[in-house]
């Protein structure tokens, strides 16, 4: 997933000429809380000279001590911009331009192709991929499986999968414990039946944690009724 | 005439997407007799399906996919019939498909226009309830939504206000979807979470937009929850829900399926449980909306031991009449050759039968906190609605 694919595309850029207080109004108006901010140059094109946030603005006349000093609403937003700009590229990777974004305490960077704004990227656009790489976006029950460090651990896992004729709609993974090298994966499958699918991994010996295995009754266990109804 | 339907027809029983699948119309069939049996369903409760009128599937669902159902029930492939979610293992196709669906759909029309139009009070369309169909999308063993399809007749022809109310164990996406933004049907569902179950939607934040914004109540509860918790975080909420909304008629999806022996969900409910919160609807139906109520079936994998206990339940309940505890003898006698284990010989679940939850404050408290965070986001869209209702001119927009 590329920064071109989680980006703002309709952007809007402001005059560095333009009052503080109507940014801010711009603001409101638009539910935005950054604007890039470009100049137009001799030559025709126009250069992104600044950056400038909902945050940076409300501290305008504020009695804090981090408020700027001398600088008035009706002034142009040139004085207040942060500049130079912290900016990245429509092929740059998301976890890239995401964690660049968690380093320098920024919430969006404007996103630039050879000097060209072309999009405007957030921490809310951030999460919104996450949310789409877990895959919830599309009906799906949850199937959580540990695997070994056996190479083809995942391949056989998938392969388990698809022979239920089932789709893999996401994956997730994470390392619980460095030092076995075992890897608890989360997939979102298409089925509603996923006892099912879990039965027939657990037969083929994967460690399936969810869901789990259906609790007992006296007599018979509750998921017989299942295999054989 | 009797104030209540039971629509019924053989052909129902054609909706079986493979014999091997979990989706079981035999359900239908033990519901059926164990109510003759226990004599609470007679001649006079029996209504015949009629005919669906043309055009009304097409207000729920796309041409093309209609289309699509239409050719692959003949044999016929179609390209990327995949992207329709036909063929797919939840959704296998079968022959005739497209025909045993719009009986289906019928039957759910049936039994809404029976009391949309104050023929009764109350009607059941027990084949009914598949509320995961999206309008070009087959999902979770639905091809169709009658669900939809019904209260889109009812919205159409009558005008009528209607609240759905869906007590299956998975949420009901497809209605909510398809009705997102209408601010004349509220939908509402009580559900396992999405967290692991299918679909994985219905969180408490989804609570519709624009006309519908508030129309739109989710109550996600834990895996493993059980009669008290689940009817505490029912009580807490439907009725306010509905007396804000002010339904001319509810819809029922009373899926069977959050019963702690189904084996596709993880709630943890005896049939006793249940039947009260079939019963707590119905009451809410006399307060709110004259007693009118459709309910359908829906979900429930446990066919034989489970559900038709359940259901017969929902009948009594429906049709006002008491449910004895003991199941006819004659009954288990005609069945238990067919059921692969013992049948109960009690309505009710005796619960030290099971292995007690161990998480159960935990879950509890989880599910007390869900009803918290959804009223807390619920309670000022609903004043709202309340003051624009008494006070139209001063209305805030």
């Amino acid at each position: 997933m590329l920064v071109q694919d989680i980006m703002t595309q309709q952007v809007v850029a402001i005059d560095p000429d333009m009052p503080i207080g109507d940014v801010y109004a711009l603001m409101q108006q638009r539910d935005i809380r950054h604007f890039p901010i470009v100049e137009d140059t001799s030559a025709g094109a126009s250069t992104l000279v600044g950056i400038v946030s909902d945050r940076d603005i409300r501290l305008v006349g504020s009695a804090l001590p981090q408020a700027p000093e001398g600088v008035k609403l009706a002034d142009p937003v040139r004085k207040l911009m942060s500049s130079p700009v912290i900016t990245t590229h429509p092929s740059d990777a998301v976890e890239e331009s995401a964690s660049l974004l968690r380093r320098k305490k920024i919430g969006a960077m404007p996103v630039l192709d050879e000097g060209e704004l072309v999009g405007i990227v957030s921490a809310i656009d951030f999460l919104e991929a996450l949310v789409r790489m877990t895959g919830v976006h599309r009906a799906a029950s949850r199937l959580e499986v540990e695997l070994t460090s056996d190479p083809s651990a995942l391949a056989e896992l998938s392969a388990a999968v698809a022979s239920q004729g089932i789709t893999i709609l996401s994956v997730l993974s994470s390392q619980d414990d460095p030092a076995s090298g075992t890897l608890v994966v989360s997939l979102r499958v298409t089925t509603i039946d996923i006892g099912k699918l879990a039965r027939h991994l657990r037969s083929q010996s994967f460690n399936v944690i969810w869901p789990p295995e259906p609790p007992q009754t006296v007599g018979h266990t509750l998921a017989s009724n299942a295999e054989h109804a | 005439m009797s104030s209540i339907k039971f629509v019924y027809d053989a052909s129902l029983a054609e909706y079986e997407l493979s014999d091997s699948h979990p989706f079981k119309p035999v359900r239908l069939e033990l519901t059926r007799t164990l109510l003759r049996e226990l004599g609470l369903l007679e001649d006079r409760h029996i209504e015949a399906v009629k005919p669906l009128e043309p055009g009304l599937l097409r207000h729920v669902h796309d041409g093309d996919y209609v289309n699509a159902v239409k050719a692959v029930s003949q044999g016929r492939q179609v390209d990327g019939q995949l992207r329709y979610g036909l063929g797919t293992s939840d959704n296998p196709i079968f022959p005739n498909m497209h025909r045993a669906i719009k009986q289906v759909c019928a039957a759910t029309v049936t039994a809404m226009d029976l009391v949309a139009s104050g023929k009764v009070q109350r009607a059941l369309s027990l084949a009914g309830g598949l509320h995961h169909a999206h309008a070009a999308q087959a999902s979770g063993f639905c091809l169709y939504n009658d669900l939809a399809v019904g209260i889109e007749h009812v919205t159409r022809k009558y005008g009528l206000r209607v609240a759905y109310v869906d007590i299956d164990a998975h949420h009901g996406d497809g209605v909510q979807g398809l009705f997102y933004d209408r601010g004349d049907v509220l939908t509402f569902s009580i559900h396992e979470s999405g967290r692991y179950l299918f679909p994985g939607t219905g969180n408490t934040f989804e609570l519709g937009k624009g006309d519908g914004r508030g129309c739109s109540v989710n109550m996600p509860l834990e895996p493993f929850t059980e009669d008290d918790s689940y009817l505490t975080c029912l009580r807490d909420v439907l009725p306010k829900a509905l007396d804000v909304f002010k339904p001319d008629m509810i819809l029922l999806q009373a899926g069977a399926d959050m019963h702690r022996r189904d084996p596709l969900a993880d709630l943890a409910l005896t049939v006793q449980g249940m039947a009260a919160s079939y019963q707590f609807i119905s009451e809410l139906a006399d307060d709110v909306c004259e007693g009118r109520l459709v309910a359908t079936g829906g979900g429930g994998y446990d066919p034989f031991h489970a559900v038709p206990r359940a259901w017969a339940a929902l009948w009594a309940v429906l049709s006002r009449q008491d449910l004895s505890e003991n199941l006819p003898a004659s009954w288990l006698e005609d069945w238990h050759a067919r059921s692969p284990h013992p049948l109960p010989k009690q309505l009710s679940d005796n619960i030290n039968q099971w292995q007690a939850i161990s998480q159960r404050d935990t879950i509890n408290k989880h599910n007390a906190a869900v009803v918290r965070r959804l009223l807390t986001t619920l309670d000022p869209i609903w004043e709202e609605q309340a003051q624009e209702r008494n006070n139209p001119s001063s209305a805030v927009s």
